[in-house]
């Protein structure tokens, strides 16, 4: 029973404890690729820990919206992070790990983020908004194509469910690669990464996601950076543990979780590697071929589909 | 020089004086137009256009219209006093070029361009009243003016869908203030207006103020990246109006300075532009580029920007046989490292694709705006102070190759500095080896000017030619000097070639530019 407990503890508060490595890890690769020594990797704590200890300060243009977007926005990625089989398949703690529950969950946060960048009304925020926008109305078609390929081949669409069936072992090597493909690309842009946007820029012109959240402060720009940081794991944990199965913990057993504890960070750390390698050696898209990136995974997801019948 | 070799370029009856290489004559108000003209269809560049105040009420104005030979090495100066009388007709219709120097001396000596388009105040902005022309000799240079509220009028426009984005002037980065107002449409530039000024030090005035000694540590300040470049332009136009020689030596040590500062410059402008576009290798490995130059300027002069190396008669630093025998050592090594950071950059598709068919200037854009350097060698315009107005050793080491491109993109502009970095790094290895012996310096202590002369400047800094012109009064004090960095000319091509790009890429084309806004408000 203790065991259980642990587990469930472990599934909600894996994502928000974790993430911020993640960007730490990330960003220590970077610098290593660039000759640089590099912050920590333990340096996103620090600055989430110092932002919380800030003052804020918010345009008297501000309503609601802007004020609560960062809650709910940080709230949308505990909840998906709880719902989505990290290491353990069997401990669907919410009972919402339904694919489509899960996209549009995190819609809602995408929905409100973009919200809060036009609500003070800056020219920036209205920037952001537009070309969050524009990528998150390309990728989300990418996005339930994917999960849905996986869906069929295991037949459910249960996340849960779908991470105890393996993929590859029922021959459906061809349409999960494709499938794979697609979800990396929509990775890409939802977690504001390259060649979508540059997480590290300080040109205001250039930015996505973080021209939407240029106006917040203190607090809720923690909350802010700590849900972008959630959202990148939520989507490791996905494209790791949807299409490479292996290592999750399959029963209550202290033995497996911890195993499949490992299993998930090494997996994590493999596709952290990929996205500094990415972010260091080649460049940003141009704005106007990003759609084009976003179609390519469609259209990966589609073929995929129909390969399966 | 004689009268003979330029009687082409002079209108009849005019009465030429000459002075070195400047030949300069008065021209009444009503032919000046029609003489720039004739100046230009010859070949002749309009440089400069600068205002001098020879005593206001009683002795008027004089603005003096400067005009290079390229090749020859020949000024010619055009000239019209203003007596009774505070205005001049407009070139500006007929030279586009013109239209910031005339607004320029439209606000600070409060003298109207007739037929001018656009009379709006140019670098003194909305708090300082109209009334009060700066440059005149009337006014204190240590004079609080009072704090007035005028409105600052941005071009309109207007269309559905059509919206404005102020940015400025204080960026994310660190750079200089400036303040760009987008009129957008979507994520296509319809209209891009600069407003610059922020950084306006009233350096020209401070001019007529400081000590011999002081003026060349304030012409290093202009623009701090190109402070040897200015320093240099300045100093050749004080020993071109003292008849000072300066030592063989120091005319090698000054090429070598010269192209130490281009080469870091370019560097660090190679890298940056990588940078912009999350390239980040290419980026990381710019800057790392430039340090090494940095410290090599160091180690050489005391000063990571070579300030206080540049005087007036020479140069105060000199390079000692080893250190020479090093810096030559030191380049072939930089040589072989740039060669393979540029060989992975060439080979990146996701950068060429960004850099190329960016920010595209059209040669005719960069002709009417009066280009110059880079931004006017990636399109194609062979002009290089270099070649054409040759001046410290540069003609003795044979260097009469100009870098150009064709495409006037990012890219273009990209090649240009990455084949530049090359030529500079020959040019020291040759200065190196070819470097004379003897002093370094001369002493200009007793020096005299000459009397009611004009004296000019011109020096290929990295970003493209800077000009220092200089007026004596009728008992050989410096009246008036006026420095000019490239960036003057540059700026509006910014706006010209933003217009038609989409948001995002801005940064990069202004980055492609990279000119400065120092040196543009002076």
């Amino acid at each position: 029973m203790e065991i259980d407990i642990i587990v469930w503890i472990l599934q909600i508060i894996l994502v928000p404890v974790t993430a911020p490595l993640c960007v730490g890890i990330i960003r220590k690769i970077k610098a290593k690729l660039q000759n640089r020594r590099g912050a920590g990797i333990f340096q996103p704590y620090r600055d989430l820990w110092k932002l919380f200890h800030k003052d804020e300060v918010i345009s008297k243009d501000a309503s609601w919206i802007f004020r609560c977007a960062p809650y709910i926005v940080f709230t949308v990625t505990i909840v998906v992070g709880a719902s989505i089989p990290l290491f353990a398949s069997y401990s669907d703690v919410t009972g919402s790990g339904n694919l489509l529950v899960i996209i549009y969950t995190l819609a809602i946060g995408t929905f409100f983020l973009a919200l809060a960048g036009i609500d003070i009304g800056g020219a920036f925020g209205g920037f952001g908004s537009s070309r969050e926008m524009t990528m998150a109305a390309l990728a989300e078609g990418g996005f339930i194509f994917s999960l849905l390929t996986v869906g069929i081949i295991s037949g459910s669409t249960d996340l849960f469910a779908i991470s105890q069936n393996g993929l590859i072992q029922q021959g459906y090597l061809l349409p999960s690669t494709l499938a794979f493909l697609g979800l990396c690309i929509v990775l890409l842009a939802e977690t504001a990464r390259f060649p979508f946007d540059n997480p590290a820029t300080h040109l205001e012109l250039t930015m996505i996601h973080e021209a939407m959240i240029l106006e917040y402060s203190g607090k809720k720009l923690a909350l802010m950076e700590w849900a972008s940081a959630n959202k990148l794991l939520i989507f490791i944990a996905l494209a790791s543990n949807l299409f490479f199965p292996f290592g999750l913990a399959q029963h209550a057993d202290s033995g497996a979780v911890l195993v499949a504890l490992a299993v998930f960070a090494v997996k994590t750390i493999i596709f952290c590697l990929v996205i500094a390698l990415l972010e260091s050696f080649i460049a940003k898209f141009r704005f106007f071929r990003l759609p084009d990136l976003l179609m390519i995974a469609f259209i990966f997801n589609v073929v995929a589909i129909i390969l399966i019948h | 020089m004689t009268i003979e070799n330029i009687q082409q370029y002079l209108p009849k009856n005019a009465k030429v004086e000459i002075c070195d290489n400047i030949a300069f004559f008065e021209v009444s108000a009503f032919e000046i137009k029609e003489i720039a003209v004739d100046l230009q269809a010859k070949g002749a560049i309009m440089n400069l256009i600068s205002a001098t105040d020879e005593g206001g009420g009683q002795g008027g104005f004089n603005i003096w219209y400067v005009f290079g030979l390229p090749k020859k090495n020949i000024f010619i100066i055009p000239f019209i006093r203003l007596q009774h009388t505070t205005e001049f007709p407009s070139l500006t219709p007929a030279i586009h070029s013109a239209c910031n120097f005339e607004k320029k001396i439209h606000t600070f000596f409060g003298l109207t361009p007739v037929g001018h388009p656009d009379l709006r105040p140019i670098l003194l902005h909305e708090n300082w009243p109209v009334d009060v022309f700066p440059l005149r000799k009337d006014f204190d240079w240590q004079t609080k003016t009072k704090d007035v509220q005028r409105p600052y009028l941005f071009q309109k426009v207007e269309g559905e869908g059509v919206y404005e984005i102020p940015v400025g002037p204080i960026h994310a980065g660190i750079i200089e203030p400036g303040h760009f107002r987008f009129s957008v449409a979507g994520e296509e530039i319809l209209l891009l207006e600069a407003k610059l000024g922020f950084v306006h030090k009233g350096s020209e005035k401070l001019f007529e103020v400081l000590g011999l000694g002081d003026k060349v540590r304030l012409s290093e300040k202009i623009s701090g990246d190109s402070s040897f470049s200015h320093s240099l332009a300045f100093c050749q136009a004080v020993e071109q109006l003292s008849g000072v020689t300066v030592p063989e030596r120091a005319l090698y040590l000054r090429v070598i300075y010269a192209e130490l500062e281009r080469l870091a410059n370019h560097f660090g402008d190679i890298g940056a532009i990588m940078i912009d576009t999350g390239f980040n290798f290419g980026g990381a490995n710019g800057a790392r580029l430039r340090e090494i130059i940095m410290q090599i300027n160091e180690r050489l002069t005391g000063s990571r920007f070579l300030r206080g190396a540049g005087a007036i008669g020479g140069v105060l630093k000199d390079i000692n046989a080893k250190e020479a025998v090093a810096l030559g050592r030191h380049l072939e090594k930089i040589r072989k490292d740039f060669l393979e950071v540029i060989a992975i950059a060439e080979n990146s598709t996701s950068l060429l694709n960004r850099l190329t068919d960016t920010g595209v200037l059209l040669a005719k854009t960069a002709q009417d705006y009066g280009a110059l350097g880079v931004a006017a060698r990636a399109v194609g315009i062979i002009f290089d102070a270099r070649v054409d107005f040759p001046y410290a050793a540069y003609a003795k080491l044979d260097f009469n190759t100009v870098e150009t491109e064709s495409d006037g993109d990012v890219y273009g502009r990209f090649k240009v500095r990455i084949k530049e970095s090359f030529a500079s790094i020959n040019l020291i290895k040759n200065a190196l080896t070819k470097l004379p012996k003897g002093p370094v310096h001369v002493n200009i202590e007793n020096v005299v000017f000459k009397k009611n002369a004009l004296a000019l400047g011109v020096v290929e800094g990295w970003r493209g030619q800077i000009i220092y012109f200089i007026t004596t009064d009728a008992s050989g004090n410096i009246n008036k000097v006026t420095p000019c960095d490239p960036s003057f000319l540059n700026w509006p091509l910014v706006s010209e070639v933003g217009a038609g790009n989409v948001v995002p890429d801005f940064p990069l084309i202004n980055k492609s530019f990279n000119l400065s806004y120092s040196g543009n408000d002076v």
